[in-house]
């Protein structure tokens, strides 16, 4: 009789997750875990981790369906793979973003490219660490702190990569007021952070129009592998300023975009499966992801001094760490920093510039990588 | 693929990659101080926008 139960409980118990479950599925949950705590008590960019922490403790449940065929993250997942999501991200992106500083200013449109250097600098580490040259270009956009761009360059060049090239890309991300503030200090003295930056000019309704417009032919013509993104950027800018789609701007920057939010993250998180996630190459990926941010910043904050050596009205070198893409995270760092030193310097606005041509400047990086990488 | 998969391919690749984009980044920025050029088509009143 009691045999019969014990198999009977072994029988009930091969049928259930906890047969499958090793130490590697209990690392992963824990980082879940990890992952929701700093969204929700440390507030790091909680709409993405909350979403992507969840996904991945339930894709380290063995047992759980949601993650394979049928299942609805698998399906979330596809849309990642067909490179639907990315530039849908970005469609919401651009009805929320207000390109004027940028267009006011276009001098420190350069500074955009100048903090891309990092991406270089990990192109070159990862291939030294063994990776091939598509991998390693995956690797390097992880630099430009631009999700979308990053999760588009992985499926292109190295879908094996995707998960950990993501997570690094967003963890960084919501990391950079830690990651960005002591490169900053380390590269500029206390003079050159107290410049202030005067008052940009306005700029019209026929400009904000003209701006997507004119953006996406150029786009389009000159950089095709990437056209994909800042198009649908261009088109949800154009959506915001011509104020005659009001409501259609207002459903690309709210709804399409919390809907493409929760599709992103759960996808993102469902490829973090312990057997897969659990690698040497995910910790060298996170690594070099690192090496690309702490020389980005650097780069852009150099390359905003020698900006200062030709101009004659000097910039705030802070603003070059804005170069980096992730808006508008980047832009706040370099406006705390500047705060830190004196409490009335506003560069908010200013550091908008950079940091939204920070988008251009990774996409034009991300388009000539493939086009160098994957000629049609 | 047009680049070697070799470190000096990896050196190549930036090298020509930093380069171009900051030369079409700098490209963009030259439209950028031309686009205040649009402002002779005209002016567009944000009110009769909105009430359209």
């Amino acid at each position: 009789m009691l045999d019969q139960l014990a198999a009977f409980v072994a029988a009930l118990a091969a049928q259930t997750g906890i047969a499958h479950l090793w130490w590697g599925n209990l690392v992963m949950i824990a980082l879940g875990i990890a992952m929701i705590w700093l969204a929700v008590v440390k507030k790091f960019e909680p709409l993405l981790l909350v979403g992507i922490g969840f996904s991945c403790i339930v894709a380290n449940v063995p047992g759980s369906n949601l993650i394979l065929e049928g299942g609805l993250f698998h399906y979330a997942y596809q849309g990642v793979e067909l490179l639907i999501l990315p530039p849908l991200i970005f469609f919401g992106v651009g009805a929320m973003t207000d390109f004027g500083p940028m267009i006011a200013n276009p001098k420190l449109v350069v500074l955009g490219a100048a903090a891309h250097l990092g991406i270089f600098v990990a192109l070159i580490g990862a291939k030294l660490a063994g990776f091939s040259i598509c991998e390693a270009g995956a690797i390097g956009i992880i630099g430009g702190a631009d999700g979308p761009m990053a999760i588009f360059m992985a499926v292109k060049l190295a879908p094996h990569l995707l998960a950990p090239i993501s997570v690094a890309a967003y963890s960084y991300m919501a990391l950079m007021p830690l990651i960005q503030p002591p490169v900053m200090k380390l590269l500029t003295t206390r003079r050159e952070r107290l410049i202030r930056m005067p008052q940009m000019r306005p700029v019209s309704r026929v400009e904000r129009i003209g701006f997507p417009i004119i953006i996406a032919i150029i786009v389009n013509l000159l950089l095709p592998p990437v056209a994909p993104l800042i198009t649908m950027l261009m088109l949800g800018n154009l959506y915001r300023e011509t104020l005659v789609t009001e409501r259609l701007a207002r459903t690309a920057a709210n709804g399409v975009m919390n809907v493409v939010i929760v599709m992103l993250t759960v996808a993102i998180g469902s490829t973090m499966a312990a057997d897969r996630f659990l690698t040497v190459q995910t910790l060298e990926v996170v690594g070099l992801g690192l090496v690309a941010f702490v020389f980005g910043t650097g780069s852009g904050v150099l390359g905003a001094k020698i900006m200062n050596l030709f101009l004659k009205e000097p910039i705030n070198p802070l603003l070059g760490s804005a170069g980096i893409a992730s808006v508008p995270i980047a832009a706040r760092v370099t406006h705390m920093v500047a705060l830190a030193d004196d409490p009335d310097n506003f560069l908010i606005y200013h550091a908008m510039g950079p940091n939204l041509a920070g988008v251009f400047g990774t996409a034009l990086s991300g388009g000539i990588m493939l086009a160098l990488l994957l000629p049609s | 693929m047009i680049v070697p998969d070799t470190l000096q391919g990896a050196v190549v690749l930036s090298v020509i990659d930093f380069a171009l984009s900051i030369v079409m980044i700098a490209g963009i920025g030259v439209v950028l101080a031309l686009l205040p050029l649009l402002n002779r088509i005209g002016r567009l009143d944000d009110d009769n926008l909105r009430n359209h």
